[in-house]
Formats: C-alpha cells, sequence, structure tokens
C-alpha cells in the first residue's frame, strides 16, 4: 500500500470516528446509550457515502468502490424484497391460496382465481433457464411477455404519436391575408402579427415535412430531396440545442438554489 | 417445436393485445388487465434469474480473485444482509434494520447520484462549447439563446433574445420534435409488427 | 330633557321601520314559494363505444334554471332499478348543464359499481334552494359494452394500411428485388468500433438502457446487440453487457450466444458477461460508470431507452477515452447523446439499424415500408394545408381518434 493511500485512509477512518462520537454525543431523543450509537453510526455512515460517490468527480478510489458496490447490491435486494411482498403477496396470493395468505398474514380474496394460476407457471418456466436442459421452455415465458407488449404498443402508437401528430400540422399558411402591407406591419417575434404567424405556421409545416425527409432511408440524399433533408438536420439540431440549453439551465436553477440556500439560510452571508 | 410455439405464443398474445385496443366492452378490458397484471408477475419470477446472475458473477469474482474481487464481498453483504431483513418473518419491510439500509444507505447514495448530474451537465456544457462542425454550431447556438433567455442568474434579460428564445421552442422545437415522434411511431408500429408475425425474433434466441 | 325625546322618538322610527322591512321580506319570500319547474325530456342512452358500465343522459333545461335568469342552481341526477323506486343520488351537476354521463366502475365489490346490462330508471331533481322539484322519470335504459369502438376507425385504416405496405415490401425484398440505402454514419462506424477495440484489446461496452422487455427501443436494441456480438466474436474481442432488467438480461443472454454460435465460436462466450446488475435507476449508473474506469472499454454502446442517467453514462465514457455510439427514441435525452457521444442514432434510426446491421431482405423491406408509411404522412399534411386553406373540414375529421 501506498505511503499516501494510508494516510488518506487513516484520515478517513479518524474522521469517521470523530463525527461517530459527535453525533452520538448531540444524538436527538434517544432512549439508551445503544440507541445513540446507532444514530451516531447510522449518520456518519450516510455522510460517508454521500462523499464516497461525490470522490468519484476526482478520480475512481476505493471509497468509491466500496460505495458503489454496497449500494448495486442494497438496491438489487430491495427491488427483488418490495416485488416479493407487493406483488406477491400483495396481488397474487390473496387470489390463488388461503394457506399462502395464512403464512403471510394477508386477507383472502374469497375466491381462487385460477387465471392466476397462470403467471406463476410461466415465472417457474422461465426459472427453467438455470437448468442446463430446460431453457428452450423458458422462451415461453418471454415470448408471452414480448408478444403482449408489442400487441399493446402497435395501435396505441399509431394513434397518440402518429396521427394526432398529422392532424396537428393541418395548418393554414395564409392566416387572414389582407394584403402586404398588413403583412409587413408588424415584424417582431414576440408580437402577434400576421407575419410571425404565417413564419410560424411554415416553420412547423416545412420542419415536420424536411424532418420525415431526413429520417428517409431508401432514397439517396442528393438534389432537392437532399437540400431538404439538410434542412431538416438544421432544424433537428436547433431543438437539440434549445432543449439542451434549456435542460442545463433547470439543472443550474436547482444547484442555485442549493448555494442560495446555504449562503442565505444557514451562513446568512448574502443577506444577511 | 422449440421456436415454433414460443412464435405461436408471441403471435397470439400479440394480436390479442393489439385487436383489444378496438374492443371497449368490459370483457376485452378484463383479460387486458389480467395480461397486465401477469406480466408483472412474471417480472417478480425474473428477478429471482437477476439475483442469480448477481450472485454468481460476484462469487466466480471472488473465487477467481480478480481485480477488485474484495469489493463484491461488500456486494453480497448488502444484497444478503437487505434480503434477509427484507423477506425475514420478523417484520419484513418494515423491520428495524430493513428501514435503516433504506433510510441510510439507500437515500443518501440515490440522492447524491442524482446530485453528481449538475457536474456532468457542467462538463457536457463545456463539451458543447468547442463545436467542431457546422451542425454542432448551429446547436450550439440555439443553446446558447435559450441559456441566456432562463439563466437563473439575471432573468430575462433584452426583449429581442427573450422573443427568439420563445419563439424556437413554440415552433422550431414543435417541428422537429414531431418529426421524430412520428418517425418513431412508424417505426414502433414496423418493430411490433414485426416480432407479431414472427420475422424479428433475435429476442428468442437459437436453438 | 329635549335631548332625550328626541332619541326616544328617533329609536321608535327606527324600530317601525326594522318591522315594516321584515313584513316586506315576509311578503317576498311567499311570492316565490312554489317550486321550480322541473327539466323536461330526460332521455338515457347506452354510452357508445364503452365498456357498458355508463349511461348517457341529456334533458332540456328548467325554465327556472340559473342560467336564465331563474332560481335553479343544480340538478341531482337519481337512479332506480324499478320505475317506482326507491332511488339513490348518482351525481350532481350545476346549472345550465344538459348532459351527463352516469359511469361507474365494473368491479363488482366496488363501491361505485355499475351493472352492465341491467335495466335502470333515471329521473332529475331541479334544485333551488330548499325548494325542489323533480322530472318525468325516464326507463327502462341498459349499459350495454361495445365489441368495437367506432371512434377509432381511422387507426384501424392506419394499422391496416401501413401493414399491408410493409408486407409488400418485405415479399418484394424477398423476391430478389434490390433495395438502396443510403448511409448511416453511426452504422458505419459499428465495425470501426470494434476493431478499434480488438486493436487495443479493450472489451466492448453494450448499455442496453433501462427499457424492458415491452419498449420496442428495447427490442432494436437487441437485434443491433446480436450483429455486434457476431462481429465481436469473429475478431475474438470481448463483450459486457450489464443489464437493468432481470428479463432484459436473460433475452440479452440468449441474443449473445446464440450470435457466438453462428460466428462459430461457441466456446468464447462467457455468461457472466451479460449480467445483471440492478435496477434501481441510479445504483445502475454508478456500477456502469465504475466498470467505464475500471475495465476501460474501448467502444461505448448505449441503445436503447434511457432516462436521467444518459448525460451521466456518457460523458464518463467520453472521459475515459472510448468511442461512444449512442442510440435512443427518448426524445429529450438524444440531445445529451449529441453532445456527449461520437455517433447518434436519432430516434427513428435506431429502429432502422437493425436492418442495416443485418441487410437481410426482409428488415431491408420494413425500412422501405416505413418510408412509404413518412411519404403519405407528407401527402396527407400536404392535403391537410390545403384543406385548411379552403375550408374543408370534412377531412380533418378524417383524422379524428375517439377516446
Amino acid at each position: 500500500m501506498r505511503k499516501s493511500t494510508m494516510i488518506v485512509t487513516l484520515v478517513v477512518v479518524l474522521l469517521f470516528i470523530a463525527s461517530w462520537i459527535f453525533k452520538t454525543m448531540t444524538a436527538p431523543e434517544v432512549d439508551s446509550t445503544f440507541d445513540a450509537l446507532t444514530q451516531g453510526f447510522l449518520v456518519t455512515f450516510a455522510a460517508f457515502l454521500t462523499l464516497a460517490i461525490m470522490s468519484f468527480l476526482y478520480q475512481d478510489n476505493p471509497f468509491y468502490k466500496f460505495a458503489e458496490h454496497l449500494y448495486v447490491g442494497v438496491s438489487a435486494a430491495y427491488a427483488m424484497t418490495l416485488g416479493f411482498w407487493s406483488t406477491l403477496v400483495g396481488n397474487l396470493f390473496p387470489r390463488v391460496s388461503e394457506t399462502l395468505c395464512g403464512w403471510f398474514q394477508v386477507e383472502f380474496s374469497g375466491q381462487h382465481d385460477w387465471q392466476f394460476l397462470i403467471p406463476p407457471i410461466l415465472g417457474i418456466l422461465l426459472l427453467m433457464r438455470l437448468s442446463p436442459k430446460g431453457g428452450w421452455i423458458s422462451r415461453w415465458a418471454l415470448a408471452f411477455i414480448v408478444g403482449t407488449t408489442a400487441g399493446l404498443n402497435l395501435p396505441r402508437f399509431l394513434r397518440s404519436d402518429f396521427i394526432e401528430q398529422i392532424s396537428g400540422t393541418f395548418l393554414p399558411l395564409l392566416v387572414d391575408w389582407e394584403g402586404f402591407g398588413h403583412f409587413f406591419s408588424n415584424l417582431s417575434l414576440s408580437a402577434s402579427g400576421q407575419f410571425v404567424a404565417i413564419l410560424s405556421n411554415f416553420v412547423i409545416v416545412s420542419g415536420v415535412i424536411c424532418g420525415l425527409i431526413y429520417f428517409f432511408f431508401s432514397k439517396e440524399h442528393k438534389g432537392a430531396f437532399g437540400s431538404a433533408s439538410r434542412y431538416g438536420i438544421w432544424i433537428l439540431m436547433i431543438t437539440f440545442g434549445a432543449s439542451f440549453g434549456y435542460t442545463v439551465m433547470g439543472r443550474i436553477s436547482l444547484l442555485v438554489g442549493r448555494l442560495t440556500f446555504l449562503m442565505d439560510d444557514w451562513l446568512g452571508i448574502i443577506s444577511g | 417445436m422449440k421456436k415454433e410455439i414460443p412464435l405461436f405464443i408471441v403471435f397470439i398474445t400479440g394480436l390479442f393485445m393489439a385487436v383489444q385496443f378496438f374492443v371497449p366492452h368490459a370483457k376485452s378490458e378484463w383479460v387486458y388487465e389480467y395480461m397486465l397484471d401477469w406480466t408483472i408477475i412474471i417480472g417478480v419470477f425474473a428477478l429471482a434469474l437477476g439475483i442469480w446472475s448477481f450472485v454468481r458473477v460476484a462469487t466466480n469474482k471472488i473465487r477467481r480473485k480478480s481485480e477488485n474481487w474484495q469489493y463484491s464481498i461488500v456486494a453480497l453483504a448488502g444484497l444478503f444482509g437487505m434480503i434477509i431483513f427484507g423477506l425475514g418473518f420478523w417484520g419484513g419491510v418494515e423491520s428495524y434494520m430493513f428501514r435503516n439500509f433504506f433510510n441510510f444507505v439507500m437515500v443518501p447514495l440515490h440522492a447524491t447520484m442524482f446530485s453528481l448530474l449538475a457536474f456532468f451537465i457542467a462538463s457536457a456544457a463545456f463539451r458543447a462549447f468547442r463545436a467542431h462542425s457546422l451542425l454542432a454550431s448551429v446547436l450550439l447556438l440555439s443553446a446558447i439563446i435559450i441559456m441566456i433567455r432562463f439563466n437563473p442568474f439575471l432573468g430575462p434579460l433584452s426583449e429581442p433574445i427573450d422573443s427568439l428564445a420563445s419563439w424556437i421552442l413554440n415552433f422550431p422545437n414543435m417541428a422537429a420534435k414531431r418529426a421524430i415522434v412520428i418517425g418513431i411511431g412508424l417505426g414502433m408500429v414496423a418493430t411490433a409488427l414485426k416480432v407479431i408475425l414472427g420475422i424479428e425474433r433475435t429476442y428468442l434466441g437459437g436453438d | 330633557m329635549r335631548m332625550k325625546l328626541f332619541l326616544f322618538v328617533l329609536l321608535a322610527l327606527f324600530m317601525t321601520a326594522v318591522v315594516v322591512a321584515q313584513e316586506d321580506t315576509e311578503i317576498d319570500s311567499v311570492v316565490t314559494v312554489s317550486p321550480p319547474a322541473p327539466v323536461a325530456n330526460l332521455v338515457g342512452v347506452d354510452t357508445p363505444n364503452d365498456n357498458g358500465h355508463s349511461i348517457s343522459l341529456s334533458w332540456e333545461l328548467s325554465p327556472d334554471d340559473a342560467t336564465l335568469g331563474g332560481t335553479v342552481t343544480k340538478y341531482v341526477i337519481m337512479r332506480s332499478e324499478s320505475a317506482d323506486g326507491p332511488f339513490i343520488v348518482r351525481d350532481t351537476v350545476a346549472a345550465g348543464m344538459t348532459k351527463k354521463a352516469d359511469n361507474g366502475v365494473k368491479e363488482i365489490e366496488a363501491e361505485d359499481y355499475f351493472a352492465r346490462n341491467t335495466d335502470f330508471y333515471y329521473k332529475l331533481v331541479a334544485l333551488a334552494g330548499d325548494l325542489k322539484s323533480e322530472s318525468e322519470v325516464f326507463g327502462p335504459v341498459r349499459g350495454v359494452g361495445q365489441w368495437f369502438n367506432t371512434g377509432k376507425w381511422s387507426v384501424v385504416a392506419a394499422v391496416g394500411l401501413f401493414t399491408l405496405v410493409t408486407l409488400f415490401f418485405i415479399r418484394r425484398a424477398k423476391s430478389g428485388a434490390k433495395l438502396y440505402i443510403r448511409p448511416l454514419a453511426g452504422i458505419d462506424a459499428v465495425d470501426e468500433a470494434i476493431g478499434r477495440a480488438t486493436e487495443m484489446g479493450k472489451p466492448i461496452l453494450y448499455v442496453l438502457g433501462l427499457g424492458t422487455a415491452s419498449d420496442i427501443a428495447t427490442i432494436a436494441s437487441f437485434t443491433i446487440l446480436s450483429r455486434v456480438a457476431k462481429k465481436v466474436a469473429e475478431y475474438q474481442t470481448s463483450i459486457l453487457v450489464p443489464c437493468y432488467d432481470p428479463i432484459v438480461m436473460t433475452i440479452a443472454q440468449e441474443t449473445v450466444k446464440t450470435s457466438y454460435y453462428d460466428a462459430g465460436r461457441p466456446d468464447a462466450y462467457n455468461e457472466d458477461d451479460v449480467f445483471f446488475v440492478t435496477n434501481q435507476q441510479f445504483a445502475y449508473v454508478g456500477a456502469v460508470n465504475g466498470l467505464m474506469i475500471r475495465e476501460k472499454p474501448a467502444t461505448n454502446f448505449y441503445l436503447g431507452k434511457f432516462y436521467a442517467e444518459s448525460l451521466i453514462m456518457a460523458e464518463t465514457g467520453s472521459a475515459s477515452g472510448a468511442i461512444q455510439i449512442a442510440g435512443t427514441d427518448e426524445v429529450t435525452q438524444i440531445p445529451f447523446f449529441v453532445v456527449a457521444c461520437d455517433y447518434t442514432l436519432i430516434g427513428e434510426e435506431l429502429y432502422a439499424a437493425s436492418a442495416y446491421l443485418g441487410r437481410e431482405p426482409v428488415l431491408l423491406g420494413t425500412l422501405k415500408g416505413q418510408d412509404y408509411g413518412k411519404a403519405m404522412v407528407i401527402a396527407s399534411i400536404l392535403i391537410g394545408i390545403g384543406a385548411a386553406l379552403v375550408g374543408w373540414t370534412g377531412y380533418v375529421d378524417l383524422f379524428y381518434v375517439g377516446p
């Protein structure tokens, strides 16, 4: 072990113990010394994990590896435990077995739903993967899941993503045409003048059409078709930029909010 | 037969779910709800497969003493600790230890990982500022206009930029999103169709 | 003394005024004591295009409705299983409304259960303060479930048309017709990226995203994974597939295994290379980040469904010096991939990628079908603009999708 590593580890261990002692002594509303010790440990441990994850921004290190592996292990088990209690005990058992309900102390629904015997059977077929010879039968369960959801997606996306988007693009390109004088009377983008109305509708219609042309796979993007496709990708890039800028500012606003809280409410630096 | 039966199941369930969309009758709603419930229950069984894979990879690492194998012990300890306390019959998810694991391990780790996003977005913004092609510059320019408009420090600045930013969000942005979404809709339908008809069968693996 | 007298007179006058005023109001309320006029022509019909657990009611307003300047402020909808009652309250609507559906749920144990195929009788009670008047009873009427939703004809047409076009092009492609497809930078880079990993002796990282096996983006990604894994096997390099969903992991294992078999190198397949991590978003990101920093893969693929974690992974991968190829149909995440990755498959390009890599006629056929779908969309938009110009609303109605 390198000397610097040893020093860092030592410092972290000392800080951990110091924080543990401090947090134990200042633990609020506890009944016994043991409770205070546990509370002190848990809070310090949470702080340690937080800093360990943060340290990844500098570089990979043993503390990050520790926190990462612990996080992965705990969260995988968490999902499994939750699935067991809420789905199997909460949803399946009350519909199929009075005995199981008795074991897990949940209320039986009153009748045996034979339909609910199918998913556990498919689930067990899925587990057959673990046997060297039974792998093929697990595909029945996969087929059920994939088939169900493919069928689910087929018409539903055609409705929301497709037909409604198309009819939303039927925009009049000559809004209340009253001659050129009226057309050029107000050019500001924020104004509700006719120029802006027509320009905006034109951008939407041409943007949608050229955006679609960009996604043509079986035609060479040359000539007029190529120009339309290039216009399409420009519109796409403007959109990606807008979406990017918007999200960046949203996240930075959150950060500024946290910093303002620290500076103002906690340290009293800004407004005092 | 190893392939025909799964393909048949896919076809029948897929066709049923597609047709169900057009059938408002209560009976069709019942079957639809049953099938969604079923997929959730099968999902829980699948989690067991996931945990199995997890344990297998971790124990193999430890056994072979591959690089960083020590941390696999940490992962396994976290996994089994949480499972024992969570599935245990002395309280399950309400038990003292399970709640502590959740509140003092999962919650802070989750919050910290999420907060890292702010740092990564800063580095991504920096990367975007080194645009090296015309298209990347278009993206950058549009991003800058929107960032000026929505900067949290000064608020809205000048009228032309503000109105340009709003206009970009309302019109070119809407047009491009619509084009993408229509394309995605077509692609999804094509893929779903290929799956139901058994043309796309990669997910079933080989024989 | 005078002052006292003055105050007394004032008080007396005031008392008289109060009494007179009270008498006035009494007289007023006597005038309006008759109940308001009831609603007329109450009609109930089975709600169309529904599951059968609903009846649609309509009526003509009471002449005393508040919106007509009268005193009726609301109507109470009452229902019974026989014409003589007893009636139960089902709903209350504000004055001015002339229709309302009486909806319930289909679960028999639920409180708001609404029986299907059962005769019901309805009446409407018009309320004006404490006064009320009942309409004539309407009935019997029963809720019946429909077997086809007529509001969805446009979707039937679209599905039918698209299926026919796709099947037509698949047939044509199978019969040997040559189909051109334009180059796609992200796809052309796949070979180069795998080659680079081979030269460097580093693995390839393939992230399928946070989607489940039910997401079309994930299904598209499986197909790409199978092509990539086959090339990986041929080039004798290695691939790592950390998974977020256990079913996705199962399918990914099948996919990679088959690809190794197809490439003639079944012995090189290691099941530990396609593994489950966790299905908690940020724990998964933490693990993938660690993997990128420690294993230093030469190439990272991010293909599938991605959310807020897209940027964390793509930025870490970029910092680790890997070539990155991304693709997703999650519109909000595309910009981050565009910024942080070398190549990005935008939306539909992700679905098309499998056809590109496989070059199988059937897949190319569906690609052609998709293009014709887009051409039809463009044509219908152009007609729609014309329709908007001349005010032809019938055309717009063709695209109506009911609830």
